[in-house]
């Protein structure tokens, strides 16, 4: 592992002053954590009259949790559970249809596959901003129309992610699959597999590694995102995700500390712990996915 | 292989499906809408040809978003890299822990915008201001965000903090890429520690810079969440001669005006934010065809 | 090659079943419950007490459930419901906060000229001579003062009727902070980034648009909205305004948040408080003990003795929607039952704008607000007839950069003329 790495034969100051200063870094990484978890345990009060001093009673921490949880206007256990309904859903349907769209113009070598690619990569440089308002117009119009709710459900905005979330992954399922020898198809192929069959039992299981990749990718964004959510399911629907929640509860109790740092701490916990339990993945997915 | 064309159809069918009705199409109505008098509730769109852009390049605001953003894009490129290049040849140096320092250094990666935005909100308003008071340090005692002449570089701050994890890991795979006997052979030719990073190492990960630099790039002049979250446009200050929100970078500047009902106006600016990212995005492609030029 | 064909089928059977599922529970027993009434509002300070009054009202009143959803302060409460209406999600009562939420949502608004309480009212909202809108209640302010500090100072609130006298006390609070234990005079807020310009923006600015005026009188903002700023009449205020700004604890000034400013006065760290009525709730909850009044905000040279009253917001009926009927018996039931009158003042501390309540508020502010408004002489609030984002994007800019650059009054006269001849190109 230690390929390039600091100077060799180093005299013993410098090393402790170079651990010194990473020790202060990491501090420094690690601080507003520390932050957090301090004061989701005081009472508002507390926090008014210091906001860096030991809570009274790490006790209060539990009383901060059970008053979000049991809130009646912020949802907060019902946003849990549709961000985690909403995000794993996605994630399905991102990774089964955009590789089965990449294979496919990977493997046909027309000019209508080479116009796709072009325009899902092409559509990446375009900015949400441009399309979010006409996008929620947009979806009530069809909503309407084929009286087919969008607006304000998981099924609408699991279609909207499969929309955005398409054109990256298949741009990297498009790389990844192109390096895998034509061969091992063509012998499936050889032994009266259909086309369909020859993606899901050859081709698909080949994807493993990669599909990791598009997961944490899409995983870590639609886990966190604001501006889509907020648009597609609005800000007090029946629906909700946690950033939103999250805004909500900022928003209802004007910068009532106590509880915004502790809806935070519960908003990121769940995703800390898993990157913890699965990091070796998380760190090579992501790597994987920002060199593609 | 029996290719069936209906099967292929099938095949890319969903995506294209989802593309088409998420992106495509309100693409097409949002460039159409930055030249109309749309309102966002009134029915009626009367087109009016190109008054909504007329108007943004001598509206001070707008200008003053389009420029802090970029100089919010520069400050980011340069600290985002340099902090996360620095981390980089940590975690793959002789340092003791360094598997637990990469891991630590990119937790704030996963945190999203809107939540980190409230937590250093609380540290910079709060926290900082209660060690100013304990400790007597003036310089503690008003919250930085208050000062509307450092507050982007605040902000570059937090979202240096964000994405040098992340950045990280470009770099350490590069690093790690490298063969190692290539590094002992100049240990071993007596260049000093500053010369094997500058002459050997950084121009063999000339590539991962590329990546990186239009990675902080193109997220940098998209930010809107922590925007929203930690400085919500403040505090304001003076340009053109007219009072303006300090912080109110471009995507903000959009969400702004159309909260006022000034949809057709910000779907005008929102078009101004494709345009310079597709700039952005030309440069990318000519910056990769130069180096495999090279290459 | 079997293995893997039969763990997808599975896979993708058992994705299926999830999106039924959850689809399903998603959107079956919200219709199942009968009438739904959804209210959605803005008034962060009465949020529990609606929410339990929502919920005592549905028990009484089986087949009703009332669904109350609040939007906080830094909200953007138009924005939220433009995204709602987009959604299909319009509520069935909803807010208003003047006649620009009026023309937006015109369409949505349903007559309630017949309801029994308009004849209860003199604050009802009405465009063309019909009712649309079911005031809120009754808000106002003044300077909120710590009576205990000021009569430990041997000052009189009484006699803060000018700006000169303001002058004075405010001058011999911040000589006597250390005896007083306070560490400003003033706790008032004017930044953007803490989502407080209101405070200064909004509620300050209203005194130079109604103050000293007779109660009705709108000529000030009149000429505003055409562009025209009275110079002379915004001088004084500019003056106050600077005298405020100048004995303010600057670091809630500059930045702090609603809670930083309540908290404060509450903790009797500051003389004085730039807030409304709707604080009670807030100061009650902080355990504030100490006597609460309001004092006049005296910009001008002359006397004034008034304090500000406005019906700030009216609840409307979603005409379009199925259960307008019973959103309409659900506003009445507020108006005109015991239940409904004990929710309004007791439980949310309001001061209900209908004749027939007799009871009184708790809260010091509201009691002090009752009593200016039976004594008359007071001035009307009218930043509601400003068009849409002109006090967030455009005033409040200008008092956040005046309040960190509080000596160049000439820059914050000018800025506002600027900003007032803008006005009627928005």
């Amino acid at each position: 592992m230690t390929v390039v790495a600091a100077p060799g034969k180093q005299l013993k100051p410098a090393r402790i002053l170079l651990g010194a200063l990473v020790a202060l870094l990491f501090a420094f990484f690690m601080a507003p954590f520390a932050m957090v978890v301090l004061n989701s345990s005081k009472t508002s009060r507390e926090i008014i009259y210091n906001a860096i001093a030991l809570p009274e009673s790490w006790g209060q921490l539990l009383t901060n949790v059970r008053l979000i949880f049991t809130n009646p206007t912020v949802d907060y256990l019902g946003a849990f559970w549709d961000s985690t309904v909403i995000t794993f859903l996605s994630l399905v349907v991102i990774v089964l249809f955009s590789s089965m769209c990449a294979w496919v113009l990977v493997r046909s070598k027309s000019v209508w596959s080479a116009v796709l690619f072009m325009a899902f990569v092409a559509a990446m440089v375009i900015p949400f901003q441009v399309l979010m308002y006409p996008l929620v117009r947009w979806m009530r119009v069809i909503g309407d129309a084929l009286n087919f709710r969008l607006l304000g459900t998981v099924r609408g905005i699991v279609f909207a992610y499969l929309g955005f979330g398409c054109p990256l992954s298949i741009f990297i399922f498009h790389g990844f699959i192109k390096n895998i020898p034509y061969e091992l198809e063509e012998s499936a192929t050889i032994d009266g597999c259909s086309q369909g069959r020859t993606f899901f039992l050859v081709v698909f299981p080949l994807l493993k590694p990669i599909i990791v990749t598009v997961l944490i990718l899409n995983g870590i964004w639609i886990w966190n995102d604001y501006l889509l959510p907020l648009l597609v399911l609005g800000s007090n629907g029946v629906v909700q995700t946690i950033p939103i929640a999250v805004t909500a509860f900022a928003g209802a109790y004007l910068k009532q500390w106590d509880l915004i740092l502790t809806s935070t701490l519960i908003a990121m916990l769940p995703i800390i712990v898993l990157y913890l339990f699965a990091q070796r993945y998380i760190i090579k997915g992501m790597v994987e996915g920002a060199i593609k | 292989m029996r290719r069936h064309r209906l099967v292929s159809i099938l095949f890319v069918a969903p995506c294209v499906f989802a593309f088409a009705m998420n992106i495509l199409i309100p693409f097409g109505f949002g460039l159409y809408y930055s030249m109309t008098d749309w309102n966002g509730v009134n029915p009626d769109i009367n087109f009016v040809g190109f008054d909504n852009f007329a108007g943004l390049f001598s509206s001070p605001d707008f200008i003053y978003s389009f420029l802090i953003t970029v100089a919010y894009t520069a400050i980011n490129i340069v600290l985002v890299n340099a902090v996360s290049f620095g981390l980089s040849l940590i975690v793959t140096g002789r340092i003791r822990g360094r598997n637990f320092l990469r891991a630590g250094f990119f937790i704030p990666y996963l945190i999203g915008g809107i939540v980190l935005g409230y937590i250093w909100q609380f540290i910079f308003n709060n926290a900082l201001v209660a060690v100013g008071k304990s400790l007597s340090i003036a310089a503690l005692q008003t919250s930085f965000l208050s000062r509307p002449g450092s507050v982007i570089w605040i902000m570059a701050v937090v979202n240096t903090w964000q994405y040098a994890g992340y950045i990280m890991l470009i770099y350490v795979a590069a690093i790690q890429g490298i063969p190692a006997s290539l590094m002992e052979a100049a240990e071993v030719d007596g260049a000093n520690y500053p010369t094997r990073i500058f002459k050997i190492l950084m121009p063999m990960m000339a590539n991962a810079f590329t990546i990186s630099l239009f990675l902080t790039l193109t997220t940098s002049f998209k930010q809107f969440d922590m925007n929203l979250t930690l400085t919500n446009g403040g505090p304001a200050t003076r340009f053109m001669d007219t009072p303006i929100k300090a912080s109110q970078l471009l995507a903000m500047n959009i969400f702004s005006t159309a909260t006022a009902n000034r949809m057709a106006e910000a779907q005008a600016k929102a078009v101004v934010l494709f345009v310079a990212l597709v700039v952005v995005a030309l440069l990318q492609v000519a910056a990769n065809k130069k180096k495999e030029v090279e290459l | 090659m079997r293995r893997p064909f039969v763990r997808i089928v599975s896979i993708v059977a058992a994705i299926v079943c999830i999106v039924a599922v959850a689809s399903c529970s998603k959107a079956e027993p919200k219709q199942a419950k009968g009438v739904e009434i959804n209210m959605f509002q803005l008034k962060v300070e009465i949020k529990d007490a609606i929410d339990g009054y929502a919920a005592a009202y549905s028990a009484a009143h089986p087949g009703v459930t009332v669904k109350v959803e609040t939007l906080g302060g830094g909200g953007d409460y138009g924005g939220a419901l433009k995204a709602k209406s987009q959604a299909g999600q319009m509520p069935d009562i909803f807010v208003i906060e003047g006649l620009g939420g009026y023309n937006i949502w015109k369409d949505y608004i349903a007559d309630l000229s017949g309801e029994p309480w308009v004849k209860d009212t003199d604050l009802a909202m009405k465009v063309d001579g019909k009712i649309v809108g079911f005031p809120v209640a009754i808000e106002g302010y003044g300077l909120a003062y710590n009576a205990d500090i000021l009569a430990k100072a041997g000052i009189d609130p009484a006699a803060l009727t000018t700006r000169a006298a303001y002058e004075k006390a405010l001058a011999k609070l911040d000589s006597m902070k250390k005896e007083l234990g306070i560490t400003a005079p003033v706790s008032m807020a004017a930044s953007v980034a803490g989502g407080m310009w209101w405070v200064a923006a909004q509620h300050n600015l209203a005194c130079y648009w109604g103050g000293g005026l007779a109660f009705d009188d709108t000529s000030v903002i009149d000429k505003a909205l055409k562009g025209e700023l009275d110079e002379a009449r915004f001088t004084q205020y500019a003056k106050y305004l600077q005298l405020l700004f100048k004995y303010a604890d600057q670091n809630i000034l500059l930045n702090g948040s609603y809670d930083d400013q309540v908290g404060a006065f509450a903790q009797g760290k500051t003389a004085f408080l730039h807030q409304g009525n709707w604080v009670d709730p807030n100061l009650k909850q902080l355990g504030v003990t100490f006597t609460i009044g309001y004092a006049p905000h005296a910009f001008l040279d002359t006397e004034q003795k008034g304090l500000y009253l406005f019906a700030p917001s009216w609840y409307c009926v979603n005409s379009k929607s199925p259960n307008a009927d019973a959103a309409k018996a659900f506003l009445t039931a507020m108006a005109t039952t015991p239940e409904g009158h004990d929710y309004m003042v007791n439980k949310a501390g309001m001061i209900p704008a209908f004749k027939s309540v007799t009871l009184k508020p708790a809260g010091q502010l509201s009691q002090a607000l009752m009593a200016a408004n039976a004594k008359g002489g007071n001035y009307g609030v009218f930043f509601g007839m400003l068009p849409d984002g002109a006090g967030q994007n455009v005033f409040g800019p200008i008092f956040d950069l005046f309040a960190q650059n509080q000596k160049d009054l000439p820059r914050f006269i000018s800025d506002m003329k600027k900003a007032v001849a803008d006005l009627p190109k928005m």
